[in-house]
């Protein structure tokens, strides 16, 4: 807490310049209320909508409609009128102010603003984040020439209105907060997250913060559930040709051969199309504004590319990313975590799934190996070290993988697996761990281009061009638990048969029914919600993914000492 | 999760343009039922959201809408009898087309 009884100078803020970009006042409302909030949404660009922030826009439908003129302040004589959507900017402070109301009344200007929620019961009328913001909307009037003695707060809730006395204390506060509040942008400070405040619980941000995920590592208190909005979107896979994708009104259309399908586009967080399958240019300008991202595969599963629109622009993220890539000792040492999470995971799939009735054979052997290798990945001296102990766990994972198919599997023999072949896939396996592996990917580069990461920097995949190098980093961890689970899902229960897959010489892929599937099995997977190892609470794995990503960015920029990777027990 | 809750809207509109508007705009949030009836499942977020795209379009002096509030959307089944063709509420699930 601030100590009230120092005297604080109110020292300006440095004029704005024409480089300079102005804050905007109700930015400045949010840094008083929380210094991490507005540095996230004005310097780092991250907004996310809530129930709460609609229903603001919602109360602002009126007062966003331009309606009278505001007279130059020679002309202001004793009419009396009201103004609204009036936007106003000082240079003095460097901020710039749309203000909902203005009432002029005998040469004096009134700012009003309006507010959501109803009138809070606190001694000074309203909250001191809401004083500021009209204590500043009533300053940039004043640096524009107009007179003011007073603003007001309009409680749209409670149909209130109180008044707010712009006394020399306010103004202090106000020039203050503007003040710190370039200061941090102008430095590149994220300020830390708020410590166990009520405020965190109904922040349409708390998901992108990660307040107490944060402070846990810095603090070691556990974190609150949080539960930040979360999106119910879910992907829109098209695999199906010929196919056309168009969009009516706030719809998309998908039209086949045969029918037409139609679905609200609220309710599609991705596209994923397979093959020739073509997109209208409303449907992809559409797509790109409410920044669902499209992806391209060929037919056969090989991925194409991505269609998203301006992307994050959050570039603070990606230069920190850089520093740690080119940093090859922090490379190797979140590379040997990464192997050594993996071999874990996989060493868990194999204990968690091993069939009762393929016997144990093998069982401890395979176990006891795997452990050995992910203790020893933590010690490895160099990448090329790693790679060979990757490939020597894969080798004992994959020789074993067949123990987890159940053997009364319809074409048991043919789907029973010895080693992992890819381009092409030989088998009706690999074929599917082919496509499981590359959706898996896709997953991931859209929720990392998400966070702002460049997907295609890695640490332990290193970049080669058109390979998504961290999307391949991060999914070492999920290749088992996500996509291997999914496999062994469509052919123990059946869900895949063997006509469902089709060769071409010695090439083996699945046809459109089999894709269809296991795809649909994949997504399943990921709607399962597991315990968080390291918060302990439990989210989707569609959710745990984007935390994931959201750690690694934090961590990148130095807010957590360590990343840790997904490591079920 | 998302908490998201099943919403019946039915609307009463007394102009064919505007008609034809809000039936394009109930599209984009849910699945058409009936004549002037849809089901959503909507989040606390996008039901704000529907509510604003529709007073924009109606005129509330000739128009009427009713959203029917059914619930948590996947806690509970909605108890309802459907003659004549069978209903679904709409479930949640990626869609594989």
């Amino acid at each position: 807490m601030r100590d009230r009884n120092q005297l604080v100078l109110p020292i300006p803020p440095p004029p704005a310049d024409s480089e300079t970009p102005l804050v905007p006042a109700r930015m400045v409302n949010a840094w008083v209320y929380c210094p991490r909030l507005a540095y996230l949404e004005w310097v780092e660009g991250e907004w996310a909508d809530t129930a709460d922030t609609v229903q603001g826009t919602r109360v602002h439908v009126r007062t966003d409609t331009p309606a009278g003129r505001l007279p130059s302040p020679e002309e202001l004589d004793d009419v009396m009128s009201q103004v609204r959507a009036v936007t106003m900017s000082s240079d003095r402070l460097g901020v710039i102010a749309k203000m909902d109301v203005l009432h002029v009344r005998e040469g004096v200007v009134m700012p009003v603003d309006t507010k959501k929620g109803k009138r809070p019961h606190v001694a000074a009328g309203a909250y001191e984040p809401e004083r500021v913001q009209i204590c500043l909307h009533g300053m940039i009037l004043e640096d524009n020439g107009y007179e003011v003695e007073q603003g007001a707060i309009w409680y749209a809730g409670s149909r209130e209105r109180v008044r707010v006395k712009l006394d020399e204390d306010l103004r202090t506060r106000t020039i203050e907060a503007v003040r710190e509040l370039r200061a941090a942008a102008e430095t590149g400070r994220r300020p830390p997250p708020l410590e166990d405040s009520p405020k965190c619980s109904k922040c349409s941000l708390a998901g992108i913060c990660l307040p107490d995920e944060t402070n846990l590592f810095n603090r070691g208190y556990p974190p609150r559930p949080l539960n930040p909005a979360e999106d119910p979107a879910l992907p829109l896979y098209i695999q199906t040709v010929p196919a056309k994708l168009r969009k009516r009104g706030e719809h998309l259309v998908v039209e086949l051969k045969e029918e037409t399908v139609e679905v609200p586009m609220v309710e599609v967080s991705q596209v994923v199309l397979f093959g020739p399958v073509s997109v209208t240019t409303p449907a992809l300008h559409a797509l790109m504004r409410e920044e669902i991202p499209v992806s391209w595969f060929s037919t056969g599963g090989w991925f194409l590319g991505h269609t998203i629109g301006t992307g994050n622009g959050n570039v603070a993220v990606r230069e920190a990313q850089y520093k740690v890539a080119f940093d090859a000792r922090a490379s190797l040492s979140f590379s040997r975590e990464l192997v050594n999470a993996k071999v874990r995971n996989s060493r868990t799939m194999l204990r968690r799934n091993w069939r009762q009735e393929r016997g144990t054979d093998g069982k401890e052997d395979a176990l006891t190996g795997l452990e050995r290798i992910a203790r020893r990945a933590l010690q490895a001296n160099d990448f090329q070290h790693l790679l060979g102990l990757e490939g020597e766990a894969a080798a004992i994972y994959f020789s074993h993988f067949k123990q987890l198919l159940a053997s009364e599997a319809e074409g048991f023999e043919e789907f029973s697996f010895t080693n992992r072949n890819r381009r092409p896939p030989t088998d009706p396996v690999n074929a599917m761990f082919s496509l499981a592996y590359a959706v898996l990917a896709r997953t991931l580069t859209t929720t990392i281009s998400a966070t702002g990461l460049d997907p295609y920097m890695g640490l332990y995949h290193r970049p080669r061009h058109g390979r998504p190098a961290l999307s391949l980093d991060l999914m070492e961890p999920f290749r088992s638990i996500v996509a291997d689970s999914a496999v062994i899902q469509v052919v123990n229960n059946g869900e895949v048969k063997l006509r469902d897959f089709a060769s071409n010489g010695p090439a083996c892929s699945l046809t459109s029914k089999g894709r269809k599937a296991l795809i649909a099995a994949f997504e399943r997977r990921l709607e399962q919600e597991a315990t968080h190892p390291f918060f302990g609470y439990r989210v989707s794995m569609r959710r745990m993914l984007e935390v994931q990503a959201r750690l690694l960015a934090r961590h990148f920029q130095g807010e957590i000492p360590k990343y840790p990777h997904y490591i079920p027990r | 999760m998302a908490k998201e809750r099943l919403y019946v809207v039915a609307y009463d509109i007394a102009d064919q343009r505007r008609w034809s508007r809000i039936f394009k705009l109930m599209k984009g949030y849910g699945y058409w039922l009936q004549l002037s009836i849809f089901q959503c499942r909507l989040t606390a977020r996008r039901r704000i959201e529907m509510t604003i795209r529709l007073e924009e379009c109606m005129k509330p002096s000739e128009d009427h809408v009713l959203i029917l509030d059914m619930g948590p959307a996947d806690k509970i089944a909605p108890r309802v009898e459907s003659l004549g063709k069978s209903y679904e509420a709409p479930t949640r699930k990626a869609r594989i087309i």
